[in-house]
């Protein structure tokens, strides 16, 4: 008895003598550590200023005709990426109430004044979240020894959204036009003075163009090995195209893709995703198919110091796909409406407005909508959009009624259902579940609504998955299991009795099937 | 009973009252801009008057060039909006909207800068210029007001400067909040004092130097005690007074190199800097007959003709002794032009050759006039050497000299 418990002081002993030492080893460690570390001569020189994107409105210097110096690109880019820099760093002084980052890119008396701003503000418990859209710099002026230059920034587009004690009390939209003086200071380019000649309140007017959407029979499309992951490492051309084959084959003319927004690199959209995505638009093309892309899928965040890097994002895809024959429209995104619970609906429907506003400047001839998860929401924005799309999984017979309310709401717009179906799950997680001919069934009869109405549809989807991300419905077992089988073609490859009412309510019988 | 009634009746009756004066919508109320002036000076007090009708519960958004505020109202009358000072202070546009649930109604303020000069921020670069009235300096003023707004445009400013005997005064109008004027320079070379002026506040004084204009091409000299090859003395490279092309001296400190060919076509190089335009270079004199051709260089600048100078044999001939069993060879005395010993330092090679092969080389300096070279026994064993001895350019050979 003592004999074990002597043994366990003796293990107590040990062990605490190792941590001892083990702490002792690594207080040592962090001193020694800490002592030969220091700040590096070069940081002295702000050559090594980490450069990530935060902050990327659209900016379009005039021609260069300045008076003084003559600018050299080197110099510009200096300038450009400095003045950005210094209206996101007041951005985020006026968000947060305070002067971080404001000392590197506004001269001492320049600070001051937005000083002044944050005090006002934090004492009425204010807080102002902007950013600015746009920029029209023109240069005036470079002085001989390159460390003053003055611009005049035409028709900024600003946006901000005002708090006070947290409860959102306004949204501003204004244009302006500011004149800047920099000067070069310990290797920033900071502002001087900042003085707003111009500023007028701000309505974007996006004229939506008139487009009939009667002849969509359409299908939502992901590879059956690579659902939500369509562009990565297993991206097959081949696949895609005898997809392809089968959806024109079965009398579908046109397909609904997404654009994952992190995947796809944010701000600096990757080269060889887009190469990708132009290769899903040419195979389309040759089958006779055309593509609503629906952009930032999986994007979530909606801050507004985020939307500049949104719409560079944005206005990558849109300039290199725009003038693709296959090219149906743009889906700004898929079923926005399930953020207003956790972003907001101001703040959603606020970025939605921005960026209807921004792709309909970028391309003008195609047709954009938003993929709204319902038919209540589906009204929202409907005067801005070119026309109204929405998703339908709930009953057939109530579906009438919807259509015809959302009709009443959205006048003349055009309306699509960009996704329906149902999963023809039963088993272990859902005993009650459709089954294959249950699912037939469905289609047949939303297939006879749709005819009724002349409504254009995008069915969901041509094929049952084996992996549903987490991303897409969570990782519950039911939900999951649900989501793979709402397929037309089951895993196998084997086409399921709802096939024959894939794109009308009867297959003819020439048909694949 | 009847008097419960009266006071739940009047209780009811404010409460409904009041109930209903909360939940007053602003969509029923009306509100109509007093206040007619929509121009101010920085620093003035400016403040929105509003009539209304209906709700008071109002607040109104205002942003100037740096930031935007949310102001309340003083409810009396009339509503009062006070645009804050610092607000006010900073010229340009100043956007206000009036808001409840939505924006009522809008507008713009414009805030002109104060009329009268605080400072006059002048900067000025680069600090030094050529001669020669191509190269330019220039002053760039910002003239503010005593909130530091930049003054309206085509506000005078007056640029003074003064170089030599010259003085002169330039009237310049800003522009986009400032103005420049460049200061281009003359031939002569020298300080030009610079000041600048707007309403009559005055800057202090800069300075920026006129610095010669690049080199001219310019001759050589070199100077020398004698003109023998004694390896010994020394010649002087000379430049003339360099100048540029308005005859203003360069800069001290203008580097000259002097390329020197020998006969053979060996190159040495020697520099100088210039103080007061002439740049001097050394070079010791050579061990034997000579002809150096030297051409002087302000590299891809200016230059000098070539000029040529020729060095005479020293020493004409020396005596080559051999004692100790010929290991002790002697080598001299080695006597210069007037017979004189030659001064120490004298290079002599002695050059040890065993059937065809060099054994060894070995250099000495004369001391006192003689070089001696000792050959170890057993470095140099028994058996013929041929052995070649070179100083001043002469060269004198021992073919077949046998050691024991």
């Amino acid at each position: 008895m003592s004999n074990s418990n002597k043994n366990i002081l003796r293990g107590v002993i040990l062990f605490s003598y190792v941590l001892v030492i083990a702490l002792v080893i690594y207080g040592v460690a962090a001193i020694f550590s800490y002592l030969n570390t220091g700040a590096d001569r070069s940081t002295m020189l702000h050559t090594e200023v980490e450069q990530i994107d935060q902050y990327l409105p659209q900016l379009q210097w005039s021609p260069l005709r300045n008076e003084g110096r003559p600018m050299d690109t080197e110099n510009l880019k200096a300038i450009e990426e400095d003045y950005l820099d210094a209206w996101y760093v007041k951005h985020v002084a006026f968000m947060t109430n305070s002067m971080t980052g404001i000392d590197d890119f506004y001269t001492e008396s320049a600070r001051e004044n937005i000083r002044n701003v944050i005090s006002i503000n934090s004492e009425s418990n204010t807080v102002i979240e902007a950013t600015t859209l746009a920029h029209h710099p023109t240069l005036e002026f470079f002085s001989e020894d390159g460390q003053i230059a003055v611009l005049t920034d035409h028709d900024v587009i600003e946006f901000k959204r005002i708090f006070t004690g947290e409860k959102l009390v306004a949204e501003v939209n204004e244009k302006s036009t500011y004149k800047v003086t920099l000067l070069l200071e310990d290797g920033f380019w900071r502002i001087r003075h900042l003085v707003r000649v111009k500023s007028e309140p701000y309505i974007p007017s996006a004229s939506t163009i008139s487009f009939n959407p009667e002849e969509i029979k359409g299908i939502n499309y992901y590879p059956q090995a690579t659902p939500w992951n369509m562009y990565g490492d297993n991206f097959d051309r081949t696949i895609i195209a005898e997809d392809f084959q089968v959806i024109s084959d079965a009398q579908l003319n046109s397909i609904r893709v997404f654009v994952p927004y992190e995947d796809f690199g944010k701000s600096t959209v990757s080269e060889e995703k887009l190469d990708k995505l132009i290769q899903v638009l040419d195979v389309a093309d040759s089958k006779g198919l055309k593509v609503l892309i629906t952009l930032f899928d999986f994007y979530g965040d909606y801050s507004v110091l985020d939307w500049t890097l949104t719409q560079r994002h944005a206005s990558t895809i849109i300039n290199t796909l725009k003038t693709h024959n296959a090219l149906l429209g743009w889906d700004i995104k898929n079923e926005p409406d399930l953020d207003f619970e956790n972003r907001g609906k101001e703040l959603v429907t606020a970025w939605l407005n921005k960026m209807i506003t921004l792709v309909k400047s970028q391309d003008p001839d195609h047709p954009v909508t938003i993929g709204w998860s319902n038919a209540e929401s589906a009204a929202i924005l409907n005067e801005q959009l070119d026309f109204v799309s929405f998703h339908y999984y709930e009953k057939v017979e109530d579906l009438n009624e919807r259509y015809t309310s959302l009709k009443s709401k959205v006048k003349n717009k055009p309306v699509v259902i960009t996704e329906y179906g149902m999963s023809s799950y039963s088993g272990i997680w859902n005993p009650f579940g459709n089954s294959e001919e249950d699912q037939a069934e469905y289609h047949k009869a939303m297939q006879s609504i749709f005819s009724e109405n002349d409504l254009p549809f995008m069915s969901w989807t041509l094929y049952d998955f084996s992996e549903i991300p987490k991303e897409v419905v969570g990782r519950l077992p039911w939900r999951q299991n649900a989501q793979k089988h709402f397929g037309f073609i089951n895993e196998e490859g084997v086409k399921k009795p709802s096939f024959k009412h894939i794109s009308t309510t009867e297959q003819p019988p020439s048909s694949h099937y | 009973m009847s008097y419960k009634s009266i006071y739940i009746s009047i209780i009811l009756a404010v409460l409904l009252v009041s109930g209903f004066s909360m939940k007053q919508d602003t969509k029923n109320s009306s509100y109509t801009l007093i206040s007619t002036t929509s121009t101010y000076t920085a620093g003035d007090m400016v403040s929105l008057d509003f009539n209304f009708e209906g709700s008071a519960d109002v607040f109104m958004y205002c942003s100037n060039s740096y930031g935007s505020v949310i102001i309340q109202p003083t409810v009396g009358n009339t509503l009062k909006f006070e645009i804050p000072k610092s607000i006010t202070d900073k010229s340009g546009t100043i956007n206000w909207e009036l808001h409840a649930t939505s924006k009522l109604s809008s507008g713009q303020i414009l805030i002109q800068p104060k009329s009268e000069i605080n400072k006059l921020e002048t900067y000025i670069g680069p600090p030094s210029i050529e001669a020669g009235g191509t190269d330019y300096t220039m002053l760039v003023a910002i003239p503010t007001d005593e909130l530091d707004n930049p003054l309206v445009d085509s506000t005078k400013v007056v640029v003074k400067h003064q170089f030599l005997d010259d003085h002169k005064d330039d009237d310049i109008y800003t522009k986009h909040g400032f103005t420049y004027k460049n200061l281009f320079s003359y031939e002569q070379t020298g300080r030009m004092l610079i000041n600048s002026e707007s309403l009559d506040l005055n800057s202090k004084e800069f300075d920026v130097n006129v610095v010669p204009a690049i080199p001219t091409n310019f001759t050589i000299s070199a100077d020398r005690i004698h003109n023998y090859a004694d390896g010994n003395q020394i010649t002087t490279f000379r430049t003339s007074v360099i100048k540029d092309r308005y005859n203003n001296t360069v800069s001290d400190g203008t580097f000259v190199s002097f390329i020197i060919i020998n006969s053979d076509g060996n190159i040495e190089e020697t520099s100088g800097a210039t103080i007061d335009g002439i740049a001097t270079a050394k070079l010791l004199h050579p061990d034997h007959e000579e002809q150096w051709a030297i051409k002087a260089y302000i590299e891809g600048m200016a230059n000098s003709e070539t000029i040529n100078i020729k060095f005479e044999q020293a020493v004409t001939d020396f005596e080559v002794s051999f004692s100790d069993s010929n290991r002790m060879i002697t080598v001299g005395p080695l006597q210069s032009f007037m017979d004189q010993y030659i001064p120490d330092g004298l290079r002599v090679v002695l050059t040890i050759t065993k059937d065809g092969a060099i054994e060894n080389q070995i250099i000495e300096q004369s001391v006192d006039g003689y070089v001696k070279f000792i050959l170890n026994k057993d470095r140099y064993t028994k058996g013929q050497y041929d052995l070649k001895i070179e100083a001043a350019g002469i060269t004198k050979s021992f073919e077949n000299t046998s050691y024991e």
